[in-house]
């Protein structure tokens, strides 16, 4: 019986690459999709220095206080203030009216917040301050009930 | 007379280095991406109409005070004068720091002013409250 010879044709693999891209755009795609971005925002501010032997005192009338009592209940200097549009209003004023007695100085403003208060009513103020272009310097401090 | 044969040519896009761009772009962005180092605490920050954000976060140094009072830095469970302490060395590293605040707007302010008071102890005098946008 006559032996065929054995092919000699070399058997190629093959790998199919032609569907990889669809798989590379696809993992790119799921994981940008399932990203979530956390992006950090926030209200900035700049501490003042603490001072050290040297204490730089301020004329009482160039500052304007607006304080927070211990349930949150906002004043601006003496009077009550009920919602923050108003407070808005009457602090822009305030500034403007300082400035136009002083040559265009700026006025500090102290946020007076009670330790007992919500932080949040707190950033509520800061937020309707940082609103106002005209207010420049803004400063925090705190009461301590009793004290 | 000649007739002109019809020649038709075909048009074919390269897609055999396709999978090598799409790759490429995987592995850009999985290397270039920073995870974030610390867990913190879950807070409710509170919402601003002036929120800012804030495009160079390298600098950025996050402090978390839960609803509770408890402050955390760098996963640790520290006290106002730890706060102190890790923010003077955080400040000899990186003179420009900025200390990230993310406080629960329920805390009292008390423990805010603490740390406020500790940062400046610290010489950390750039800071940030963390707020949410306000809408309407």
């Amino acid at each position: 019986m006559p032996v065929l010879p054995k092919s000699k044709i070399p058997q190629e693999a093959e790998i199919p690459t032609a569907s990889m891209a669809d798989i590379a755009f696809l993992l790119i795609i799921f994981f940008m999709t399932s990203t979530v971005f956390m992006r950090d925002k926030g209200l900035k501010l700049v501490l003042p220095e603490k001072a050290g032997g040297q204490v730089v005192k301020i004329g009482g009338e160039r500052v304007i206080r607006v304080s927070i009592n211990d349930v949150g209940e906002i004043y601006l200097e003496e009077e009550n203030i009920t919602s923050l549009s108003d407070l808005k209003e009457k602090l822009a004023n305030r500034i403007l009216d300082y400035k136009a007695k002083h040559e265009g100085k700026d006025p500090l403003i102290i946020i007076r917040t009670n330790v007992e208060a919500p932080y949040e009513k707190m950033i509520e103020v800061f937020d309707v301050i940082k609103q106002i272009p005209e207010a420049k310097a803004v400063s925090l401090a705190s009461i301590k009930t009793g004290g | 007379m000649r007739l002109k044969q019809k020649v038709t040519t075909r048009v074919n896009i390269p897609t055999a280095s396709m999978s090598d761009i799409a790759f490429l772009l995987l592995l850009f962005f999985l290397v270039t991406t920073k995870f974030r180092k610390e867990i913190g605490f879950k807070v409710l920050l509170p919402e601003a109409r002036a929120t800012e954000r804030i495009i160079k976060t390298e600098n950025l140094a996050r402090i978390y005070i839960n609803s509770k009072g408890q402050i955390s830095v760098d996963d640790f469970l520290v006290n106002p004068e730890g706060v102190a302490s890790r923010f003077k060395l955080k400040v000899l590293e990186n003179p420009g720091v900025i200390a990230y605040i993310k406080a629960d707007k329920r805390v009292k302010y008390d423990y805010v002013d603490q740390v406020l008071e500790a940062l400046r102890d610290a010489k950390a005098l750039r800071v940030i409250f963390a707020t949410e946008f306000k809408k309407g």
